[in-house]
Order: structure tokens, then sequence, then C-alpha cells
């Protein structure tokens, strides 16, 4: 049976900081139109892998290829452009802009026109800013803000936060959407909505989805491969059921949490 | 008060406006700070007197001429600074900008050619109130038709987030190049204007007090408003004259103000916000529509509780 | 020969100024990853309280010393405390905190020129320590003047009494460790802003010394904020947040200035603090003794 080529492949990663390596020699795949997994204690180095990912840290050995290309080591901007993006662990919003705003700027990336086109107000740059406004304002429909089109994203409650971040992550028309953390700081009212979320997201975008999170239920709910990471290195990888299974991945996490529930 | 005298007043709130909507561009909208930019203007003047007198060219092309030198050298040189900074940390570009604006000073304080420190007199006279107005609104509307676009939104990305601008697909190096560029060359174009109105340059007219003095005005009108940094420079140019007596204080105060802005009021006097129909009805919308996400959150508050 | 070692010489007398300066903006930087670009005004002021201390306070000399030092310091901490602490807590960009430091210098300056006046004042030699007075010594073909050496006795102590403290003392080690990573030092029982306010004020204090030492070589003037754009290319020149490589980086720019002042031109001397910047820019923008940085999501 011949594998499809793997959307996303990491191949013996690593990331040294001085001494230390916070992410020592990872591999896996993420398969094209899956939602996977990439869970592991803190400091286990699933954020870094993500900065490595997006071209926010480079690559100390090892490679990342995208769509059979490499892209370690590119400029973040280029990787963004070519369709992997994300959102981060500690909200990072431009607060003081309106959420259409936030959403209208990341659009940038679907209008052509040039600088002189805008300075001197050229009718491309008119056709390319009408289109602009009507893709933001979908996506924010779609994503169900559009009613909260005009305030400040600094005056968004946490879980619309969130959302706006994905939202403004969409709207680079991704491949490969990253969540670092998307159900951090969230009830399991919230958390169940952000699941289905994701799910809907990925299907109606046609997208692929890789989570960082600890929030076992929302992992084992929707993701259907998971990679687990400790101290750097790669603990297990496999389906969820498998994964969960795994007795080194119970003993080293879910034994851990399942102390800590019993204590 | 005659005038001529308002008039001229008025062209020198024309000639550093030129100079507050780069750097608005750049500090106001980017969120880069430069100490320097004395130095582009110092580039824009020196560069159109030679071009304006040295060259022997004639009367009709000679200005035109000038200004554009002006604006081309200073951009140049800008590319070089940008070039080496804007990929470091934010310091780097800080610390850059302030030795720039240094040794342009010494550099022409030492040039016999234009002047020496003793400065270059007996410009001719070609800057005139039409010119400049013609100018002012040339480039306010170049400021804005870049702000409102995605190069201008992109630059208030880098501001706002620069690693966030970066995975959103902002080449956020080239956003800050074209603000430094577009920054630097209206600069130039300010201190060909201010060379060939005050007949007489000098390298302290262009230190790093009058580069401080010109993000003062930034500062005043409100980071992240074109309106704002017009409101600011009117403010700003004219307030010296009315207080004349109390010369020496006047910098104390605007010292202390900036302190008191950034700690208390950061918008500035037009609070990030442009004084126009759209960017009114913004505010308003704004201000709706969080109270209405303020009621809606208290209903639903309420009905957890009933 | 002989002109080398005499430059030489000149150019240890002023770096270790340079040093005083920058190891305190490096200090600051390194904790706090911000550079104060008050640091200037905290300097002229320095020169300002050394000179009034000896002149108006009749005080001797070391004492002037102390007291222009402590000045400073509380100076710097209540800036700290007031204009970026503020900023801090609301977590503002960095540019509000350039702004804010730009103000606090327009502000300090001109109050010192609106106050005191721009007129520049010379240290009276009369109230020096005696050996200050008096000829310039000689070895042979060297000359030193009595004012450089006691300079660079007086800098090349406290700096050696800072480098002890920093790498020998808990307090010191307690800096180190904030410097490293506030957080995970503030985990371990370190107070982030006790060290905050320490740093300040070391970084103050050892503007302060420079300030007299500065304005003992020269003179004591408002302007004087200026030589604070040297010590940020000493501290680049050796590695931002390397206090080391401030060291080194001002002793190197220093004899740079000097030689090109002694064997070149003097005009172009300020010049080539410049041209320095611009060359570390180019070739190596982590400093002499920096590392790489990178950005942490």
């Amino acid at each position: 049976m011949t594998e499809a080529l793997p959307l996303l492949e990491l191949k013996g990663l690593t990331k040294r900081f001085g001494g230390l390596a916070a992410v020592n020699n990872v591999s896996f795949k993420v398969r094209e139109g899956g939602i996977s997994g990439l869970i592991g204690p803190n400091g286990a180095g699933k954020t870094t892998i993500f900065n490595l990912i997006t071209g926010v840290y480079k690559v100390t050995e090892g490679e990342i290829h995208f769509q059979g290309k490499p892209i370690h080591n590119l400029e973040p901007y280029k990787i963004a452009c070519g369709g992997v993006t994300r959102t981060f662990q500690n909200i990072r919003l431009f607060k003081n802009l309106s959420v259409f705003d936030n959403v209208y700027t990341a659009c940038h990336r679907s209008a052509r026109y040039t600088l002189l086109d805008s300075v001197l107000r050229l009718p491309l740059y008119w056709k390319e800013e009408q289109r602009l406004k009507e893709k933001a304002r979908s996506l924010l429909a779609i994503m169900g803000l559009e009613e909260r089109m005009d305030i400040s994203a600094n005056n968004l409650p946490y879980g619309l936060q969130r959302r706006l971040e994905i939202t403004r992550a969409l709207a680079l028309d991704p491949k490969l959407l990253l969540l670092d953390e998307p159900a951090a700081g969230m009830n399991p009212d919230e958390t169940e909505h952000l699941m289905h979320l994701i799910g809907e997201v990925r299907t109606q975008f046609g997208l692929t989805v890789l989570v960082i999170e600890h929030h076992m239920d929302l992992i084992m709910g929707i993701c259907d491969h998971i990679h687990v990471l400790n101290f750097g290195c790669t603990l297990a990888d496999g389906s969820a059921e498998s994964v969960a299974n795994d007795p080194k991945v119970v003993e080293a996490y879910l034994g851990a949490e399942e102390e800590s529930s019993n204590a | 008060m005659g005038m001529e005298y308002i008039q001229g007043i008025a062209i020198l709130i024309g000639i550093n406006l030129i100079a507050v909507l780069g750097l608005s561009i750049l500090t106001g909208f980017t969120g880069l700070f430069s100490f320097g930019h004395g130095g582009f203007m110092a580039i824009g003047a020196y560069i159109s007197a030679i071009v304006s007198t040295r060259l022997g060219l004639p009367a009709p092309i000679a200005f035109p001429a000038a200004i554009l030198a002006g604006a081309l050298a200073a951009g140049l040189v800008s590319v070089f600074i940008g070039k080496l900074t804007l990929n470091l940390k934010g310091d780097y570009f800080c610390i850059a900008t302030m030795g720039f604006g240094e040794a342009t000073r010494v550099i022409l304080n030492n040039v016999d050619y234009v002047g020496g420190a003793r400065g270059w007199a007996n410009l001719p006279q070609f800057t005139t109130w039409w010119i400049v107005l013609v100018l002012d609104v040339a480039i306010v509307l170049l400021a804005w038709n870049i702000i409102n676009s995605r190069h201008g939104r992109n630059m208030v990305a880098v501001r706002e987030e620069e690693l966030a601008a970066q995975m959103a697909g902002v080449n956020t190096f080239r956003s800050k190049m074209t603000a430094l560029i577009v920054s630097a060359a209206l600069a130039g174009i300010a201190g060909a204007l201010m060379a060939n109105y005050i007949q007489f340059i000098r390298p302290t007219m262009f230190n790093m007090a009058k580069s401080t003095d010109l993000t003062i005005m930034v500062i005043f009108g409100g980071l992240g408003s074109i309106s704002g940094s017009i409101v600011g420079t009117i403010l700003l140019v004219s307030l010296p004259e009315v207080f004349r007596n109390f010369a020496q204080w006047r910098l104390v105060i605007y010292g202390l103000a900036v302190i008191i802005i950034m700690v208390g009021r950061p918008q500035g006097i037009m609070g990030g916000v442009e004084m126009t129909p759209a960017g009114i009805r913004k505010i308003f919308a704004a201000r709706r529509a969080k109270a209405k996400l303020e009621a809606e959150l208290k209903a639903a508050e309420q009905g957890d509780a009933a | 020969m002989d002109q080398f070692l005499q430059q030489l010489v000149n150019g240890l007398s002023i770096g270790v100024i340079y040093a005083l300066m920058a190891v305190g903006y490096s200090l600051v930087y390194s904790i706090m990853n911000f550079s104060n670009f008050a640091h200037g005004s905290v300097i002229m002021l320095g020169a300002y309280f050394g000179f009034y201390a000896l002149t108006k306070l009749g005080v001797p000399f070391y004492v002037a010393f102390f007291i222009a030092a402590m000045a400073t310091a509380t100076i710097a901490v209540i800036l700290e405390r007031l204009a970026y602490k503020p900023l801090r807590d609301r977590r503002a960009p960095f540019l509000y905190f350039i702004i804010t430091a730009m103000g606090a210098s327009i502000f300090i300056d001109n109050s010192v020129i609106a106050t005191i006046g721009p007129t520049p004042k010379t240290f009276p030699t009369e109230l020096l320590p005696t050996f200050f007075q008096g000829d310039p010594l000689e070895w042979g073909a060297l000359t030193v003047g009595r004012v450089d050496i006691a300079i660079f006795l007086v800098a090349a102590t406290c700096l050696a009494l800072l480098m002890i403290f920093i790498d020998f003392t808990k307090l010191g080690k307690a800096i180190q460790a904030t410097a490293y990573n506030m957080k995970a030092s503030a985990l371990m029982g370190i107070n982030p802003n006790f060290v905050i306010i320490l740093v300040f004020a070391i970084g103050g204090g050892l503007a302060g010394m420079a300030g007299v030492l500065y304005g003992m070589k020269y003179q004591v003037f408002p302007q004087m904020s200026a030589i604070t754009l040297k010590s940020f290319i000493a501290a680049v020149f050796g590695g931002l947040g390397s206090l080391p490589g401030a060291l080194l980086g001002s002793v190197l720019l220093a004899l740079i200035e000097t030689f090109v002042s002694g064997y070149l031109s003097t005009q172009y001397r300020d010049l080539f603090a410049f041209i320095i910047l611009i060359g570390m820019l180019v070739v190596r923008p982590s400093g002499i003794m920096g590392k790489d940085a990178e950005d942490k999501a």
C-alpha cells in the first residue's frame, strides 16, 4: 500500500539552546485532512516544535518538509504565506485594533496591488480592497464573530479572543493550521464548543490541523493521530487509542494525571 | 501680528508637517523610534542647497530638482541604515539612528564646501506659501493613502505584534523598510524646503533636538493618527511663539508632558483616531459594540444565576 | 613608539569613563531587556552633583564623588518607579519606553539649562586632592596628566568592585540569575522588583561616577548627556547585555578614537564611534562577546 505524501513531515528534528536540547531527534508525519495532536508535559518541547515549523527558530539539526518541500529555516512570513499558519499559547492579537481589522489585516496575502497602486489609488486598489473587505466579513460571519466586528480586540472575552486568533489564522487560506493550546483557560462547556469548531473549520476549509493541548478530552475527542513528547524526545506516536493504552505514555503523562486526580 | 508674520508661521508649520508625517508613519504607525531624523533633514537641506546653487541649473528646474535630490539622497541613506538594523532588535535601530544623526552633524561641521560649522548663508528664497501648501496637501494624501492600504495595515501589525504579524504572512522587514524610506525622504523634502525658506543652514539646526522636536509633535497628536500629527504640528510650532517669555521652560514642560502622556494617555490628543467621518463613525461603532457585548454578558450571568 | 604609548595612556583614561557608563547601561539592559535612553541625562546630573558638592558644600573630593553617585542612583530609581514601572505593569510596547525615556531626558536636560544655565563649569583644581594638582607626571617621553591617572584609578577600582560584587556576592548572583531568566529566578525566591530597583540604582550610581570623572577631565555642561551615545556604541561593540563586553567595548572604542585623533585628525574622532558601530552591525551584530538571542513565542 503506497501512503500518500504527508502534508507535514519532521525528520530528525533537533533544536539546541546552548547545551540544552529542547527538541531531540523528533520525527513524525501529519497526514493531509486529519487532525493531529501533539501532547506532552510542560516543557516537553511542543511550542518549540511549532516555532521551528513556523520559522521562528532556526533548526539545529534535521528537516521539516511541507507538501514535500523543505521549509525549515525559511523566513517566517514565507512559511505563513506558503500555507502554514498558527495561533499562540499566550494570545497575540493586534490588541488595539478592532476585531474586523485583525482579520482584515491578515487578508493582505490575497491582494496583489502595489504601493504605487495604493498611493495613486489606481483601480486595482479599489477592486482588491473591496474583495478583502468581503473576505474578512465572510470569515467573521462563519466564525460567529460578525456581531463583534467593531469591538477592540482587547475588549473581547477570552474565549472570543481565541476564536478571533483562529479566524485571523484562517485569513491566509492555510492548508495546515497549528493551534497552540487553544483550550487553555476554558471550562468544559467552552472546550466542547471549541472541539466542534475545530472539526467544522477543518471540514469547511479543507484544512489539516495540528493541535498542542493539555485538555485530554479535547485531544482524545478530535485527534485521529497523536504524537507524545517528553523532555524533547518522542515518547509515542499513533492513533488516540494506541497512545492512551501505551504504558510509557500512561506512566509519564496520563498516569501522573490519574495520580493527581486520585490525590 | 501682521499677515506676513502669520504666513511665516504657517510656512514653518507646513514644512515641519512634512517631516512629522513621515515620522508619524515610522513611529506612530510602524512603531519604530528614530533619534536621527534631523540627520535626514540635514541631508535634504544640504543636497538641495548644492543642487540649487552650485549646479547652475536654470531657475524653474533648480528648485524641483533640489527637492527631489534631497529626498532621494535621504531615502538612499536610510536604505543603508535600514538594511543593517531592521532585522535586529529595536534597540539597535534607535542607537544607529542616534549615531547617524550625530555622524551627519560631525561630517557637515567639517566639510568646508558646504560651509562647515559656520553654516551656509544666502541660499535662494524658493519656498513660498503656495508651494508649501500644495506639497502639504499632496503629502497628507500620500500618507493617508499609504496608511489606508494593506501596506499601512501591515505596518500597524508590525507595531502591534511583530511576531504575530510574521505568522500572518507579513514581510515585516519590508514593511519597516518602506516606512523608514518614506519617512526619510519626507524629512529630506522638509529639509530642502527649510533651506530655501530660511535661506541659511547650519549643522546644529539638524541635531538630535530637532529629531526629538518632530517626535514630540507626533506624540502630542497621538500615535497612529494622521490628523493627530497635523494637530500636533500646528500646536507645537505655534506655541513657542505664544510662550516666548518662558522659552527655556517650554522644553521642560514638553519633556514632562511626554512622560505623562505615555504613562497616562498614550493616544495623545486625537486618541489614535482620525478626525474624519469614517474615523468618528468607527469610534462610535466600537463603543456601541462594546456596550452591547457587556450587556449580553451581564444578561447571561443573570440568566445563569436565575 | 612613544607616541603610541602616549596615545594608549590617553585612550585608557577616557576608556574607563566610557566603561563606567557602558557597564551601567548594559546592567540595566541585561535585566530589563530595554535601553534606558535617559542614561545620558543621569550621567550629566552626576557631574553637576559632584561639582556642586565640591564647590558649594565644600566637602572633600571623595565625599563629593560619593554624594554624586548616591544622588544619581536615587534619581535613576525614581525615574524607574515613576516613568518605567507604570509602563511595565501595563505591558506597554517597547516603543513607549523609548518615548518616555526621551521625555525624561528632555525634561532633565532642559531643567538644568533653565535653572543653572548652559554655561559650562570647570572643576576647580584647588579643591581636588593634592595629588591631582601640580604638573603632569613624566616617564621618559610619556606625559600623563594627574587628573587622568586619578580618573583611571578611581574608575578601575569602581569597576573592579562591581565585578566582584556581581560575580561573588549573593546579591550579585541574584542579579545574574534575573538577567538570565526573570520568571525562573522569581520562582527561586528572588524578588524581581527588588533586583530591578537594585540594578537601576547601581546603573545610576555608575553613571553619576562617570559624570563626575568626565566633568573633571573636560567640563560640566547640560549637553554632555549626548556622551551616552558613546556608551551605547561601546556596549553594542562589546555585545549588548554582556558586562565584560561593555568593558572591553569601551576600552577598545576609546583606544580607537584616541589613535584616530592622534594619528589622523581630531575633527573626525566622534565619527569613528559611528563607523565602529556600522562595522559591528555589518560583521557581527551580537558584538564581540555577545550571543544571539532568539525571541520566544
